[in-house]
């Protein structure tokens, strides 16, 4: 244990090495405050440690840095906890607990405020403050994140000044602070010499007149002599073991600046003013970006003429002292050159060098959301892929016999992760009729439609099902990975219009399975539903016991039946259906199956062959809107853009390919292919697949027209494709609605 | 790893009037999730709110996990940026671990209320 300021303290590292190691420090002034690059070490595989900041502790593996600037070796720091973060809220937070910060400390306390104390020197080195207010400070526990309700108090004290001289990379130069602090620690210093302020307590030389350099003594790392220059020009050499160095303070202020504009206010020595020392003629500026004199005149030179600017040239006060030793140097420098005294560089989080745990503290990656079928996905051997913004199943091993299934007997798809809101209220449908670009006053209860969202420019943001309950009730479909925006943008028009509507967003709510194919009718009869609904009907209904609604869809082709129940009852109703239909062949589909099935009936999907600016009337859907509608959102600009000459149109695609299973590697063209008209770029491939049923390889995608007309011929991928109406499957519909 | 359970429970979009003066079943609890919407730990008939065009629909959509008072806490310190409430009982709501979390606080635990989609995610963190 060491006495030093009145207080006793564990011994630092620092101390630890110099005194009973007997280590070689440096070089470089010591400083012993956090301040400098010169006692960096690498410890426990950790680069960048202030060893005068953190408490010895036995069996530490230390290596120090080299001077100068040179990297650390990169180490690795092997398997490691991860760093956690501790929030406290608080009214006050003093940071520095020097005598200043502990009469802060004691008055707030006194008035009865909830006040937390960081401080350095207790091993809470605040790194940053942000806006919120938050100060972050790193610890030896972790970070801990501090939000004061009321004021934050700066009492960062003082920095000592590095002398910036010719050999201030010898070892035994410390300063004053230092040398008081490592004599009371028992650090021999030898024969010591003081330039400026001498050291409490330490006897010591008092060296007079200008510091001119530092020379070696018979070990070239180490100083042997300080030269000082008298006003007359005569110079001396002072013979010693140590310099302690006191040429000034310089307020440790950048905490101070960082808060401005927040309510924060700075105590003691942090509002001294910075003493500027004399312009230095030679030697290194920036210890750790080995800056010297002779780099600040060429830089300024060349126009670098505001600290700014030196500070980008020469990367001065880039390292990890972030300019606390060269900041008054190259302020000093600049004014000598007839500059007016510049502020110090504007100061930003983090003030101090963080390892890659302690940044992520606290951080966690978004939440990928699961179907209460994921497990049974799992189980069944599915391949899980994060699409729309949940984890589904891609598909369950044997895509061929998925797709079969549904193409010839009956399948089932867990599709819960479908946006779902009910809307209820005497404002529902005038809610629903300002949203959609088609009428819904003619929708019947028990009728279904399937509408788009647009935007107020006319362009599509999403698509999905408007089903009517009641004349006051509907219930929405959004898709997957666009549900939460659709909400929002219910939500907002529902406020903005005054609506007299209730609204509850129940996609986490309800799970929904699919159950399609040819054979899908029979299989619900099995689970007790004698009389399904119609084609774009739906009803209420128990199926195998599950109270479900069904909504009679197709975005297979096939008869769709989507069963939309309470999640809890997910695992039952998936279970019975694989159960009643396993002599009719049923196997659960993926989405991979999926978007083969649907890109055969030519659905789109949004985001994926739309665009940010895909109106209907270029989507090719323009039965989708009604323009004999006084009001909806997008009217004014399907109109106006309705005039306009058509200049690109999404269109279906067909090739002849030579593949005969979805297995072999495709020479189907993929996503993103370009489409040329002769010579010319004319489009993008957005969906692909090869159609076992049709034999073929089809496609959607962005067509330019040219001279007014759809080319009929393109190359996509080298080879000719067909422009062909969608749907390219059952384009009568005959299928789907049985 | 803690077991996030589904929660039954009944969640009620009504005017804000309508759940004022609504009454909840004895033991049940009831999370004020918006001025118009609650979350209520029981089923309950749809009679219990006056308005008629309320939507007052069954509720496995969420899962919860009751947690001893200190851990919960030390939990909290850990993964929650926002100041939490003093009082007990006390409810709120806001992001924890980077999940959107409920929160009631009782006398000597506390319950974590998050989407079941996320029920699993919860588990994890809360190791």
């Amino acid at each position: 244990m060491a006495e030093f300021g009145g207080q006793m303290a564990a011994d630092s590292l620092l101390t630890h090495l110099l005194r009973d190691a007997g280590v070689a420090i440096g070089g470089g002034c010591l400083c012993l405050a956090g301040d400098c690059p010169h006692c960096l070490a690498t410890v426990d595989g950790v680069s960048y440690v202030r060893t005068c900041q953190v408490t010895f502790r036995e069996g530490a593996a230390v290596t120090l840095h080299a001077a100068n600037g040179q990297l650390p070796p990169l180490e690795s720091p092997g398997e490691r906890p991860p760093v956690t973060a501790r929030t406290t809220h608080c009214d006050i937070v003093v940071i520095g607990q020097g005598p200043a910060g502990r009469v802060a400390a004691t008055d707030a306390r006194s008035v009865g405020a909830h006040v937390v104390t960081l401080d350095a020197r207790e091993g809470q080195d605040v790194i940053g403050v942000y806006p919120g207010p938050l100060v972050v400070a790193r610890t030896e526990d972790g970070m801990r994140h501090v939000y004061p309700r009321g004021e934050i108090v700066v009492a960062t004290g003082a920095s000592e000044i590095q002398p910036a001289v010719p050999g201030n990379h010898l070892r035994g130069l410390v300063t004053a602070r230092a040398a008081a602090e490592l004599a009371a620690s028992g650090v021999p210093l030898g024969q010591v010499v003081a330039v400026g302020t001498p050291p409490d307590g330490i006897v010591c030389e008092l060296a007079s007149g200008t510091l001119v350099r530092f020379e070696p003594s018979s070990d070239p790392t180490r100083v042997g002599a300080v030269v000082m220059r008298d006003p007359g020009g005569v110079e001396t050499r002072l013979a010693c073991d140590t310099v302690s160095l006191g040429l000034g303070l310089t307020p440790r202020d950048a905490l101070l600046r960082m808060a401005r504009g927040m309510n924060v206010r700075g105590v003691g020595d942090v509002l001294l003013p910075a003493h500027v020392p004399p312009c230095p003629v030679e030697g290194t500026v920036c210890p750790c970006a080995g800056v010297t004199v002779a780099d600040l005149a060429s830089v300024h030179a060349r126009g670098f003429h505001e600290l700014e600017l030196v500070k980008r040239a020469t990367l001065a006060g880039t390292g990890p002292c972030q300019g606390a030793g060269c900041v008054p140097h190259i302020r000093a420098f600049l004014a000598a050159q007839g500059a007016a005294l510049q502020p110090p560089f504007t100061a930003r989080p983090v003030t101090r060098q963080l390892t890659i745990g302690e940044v992520a503290a606290g951080a966690h990656h978004a939440v990928t959301p699961r179907t209460a079928l994921h497990e049974e996905h799992v189980g069944l051997g599915a391949i899980m892929e994060r699409l729309g913004g949940w984890w589904r199943p891609w598909h369950y091993g044997d895509v061929d016999a998925e797709y079969s299934a549904v193409r010839t007997g009956v399948s089932i798809c867990d599709v819960s992760t479908l946006g779902k809101m009910q809307v209820s209220g005497p404002g529902a449908l005038a809610l629903l009729e300002h949203l959609y670009p088609v009428p819904i006053s003619t929708l019947a209860p028990g009728r279904a439609r399937y509408v788009f969202l647009l935007d107020e420019r006319g362009y599509v943001i999403d698509d999905g099902m408007v089903a009517r309950e009641s004349d006051t009730r509907f219930n929405l479909t959004f898709t997957s990975g666009g549900a939460t925006f659709a909400e929002m943008w219910v939500r907002d028009w529902a406020e903005s219009l005054g609506a007299d509507v209730r609204l509850m967003n129940q996609t986490f709510s309800l799970g929904a399975i699919n159950v399609t194919g040819p054979r899908a009718a029979e299989l619900l009869a099995r689970a007790g539903v004698g009389a399904p609904p119609a084609f774009l009907h739906h009803g209420q209904a128990d199926v195998a016991g599950v109270p479900c609604r069904i909504y009679r869809l197709s975005f297979t082709g096939e008869v769709s039946f989507e069963l939309h129940h309470a999640a809890a009852d997910s695992v039952r109703l998936w279970h019975a259906l694989l159960s009643l239909g396993q002599d009719l062949g049923i196997r659960p589909h993926g989405l991979k199956a999926l978007l083969k099935l649907r890109l055969e009936k030519g659905h789109l999907i949004v985001g994926q062959d739309t665009d940010f600016d895909s109106s209907l009337r270029r989507l090719g859907c323009e039965w989708a809107v009604r323009l004999d509608k006084p009001a909806f959102i997008g009217r004014q600009a399907v109109l106006r853009t309705n005039r306009l000459p058509l200049d690109r149109q999404l269109c279906g695609f067909e090739m002849d390919g030579e593949q005969t299973t979805s297995e072999v590697v495709c020479r189907t063209p993929a996503e993103g292919a370009t489409i040329w008209d002769g010579e010319d770029l004319a489009g993008v491939v957005t969906s692909t697949t090869w159609s076992p049923t049709l034999g073929k390889s089809i496609m959607l995608g962005w067509l330019r027209l040219k001279d007014g007309q759809l080319p009929t011929d393109v190359t996509i991928d080298g080879r000719t494709a067909r422009r062909v109406p969608t749907p390219f499957y059952d384009p009568e519909g005959r299928r789907a609605r049985g | 790893m803690r077991v996030v359970e589904r929660l039954n429970a009944a969640r009620i979009v009504a005017i804000p009037a309508a759940i004022d003066a609504a009454t909840w079943p004895t033991g049940a609890l009831a999370f004020r999730l918006a001025p118009d919407e609650v979350l209520v730990t029981a089923s309950t008939p749809a009679g219990v709110i006056d308005d008629a065009h309320a939507i007052v629909e069954r509720e496995t959509g969420f899962s919860a996990v009751w947690v001893d008072s200190a851990q919960a806490i030390d939990f909290l310190e850990r993964e929650c940026d926002w100041e939490l409430p003093r009082e007990r009982p006390a409810f709120a709501q806001g992001m924890v671990a980077g999940l959107p979390l409920k929160l009631w606080f009782g006398q000597d635990r506390v319950l974590m209320v998050v989407a079941s989609p996320c029920a699993a995610d919860l588990a994890e963190r809360l190791r």
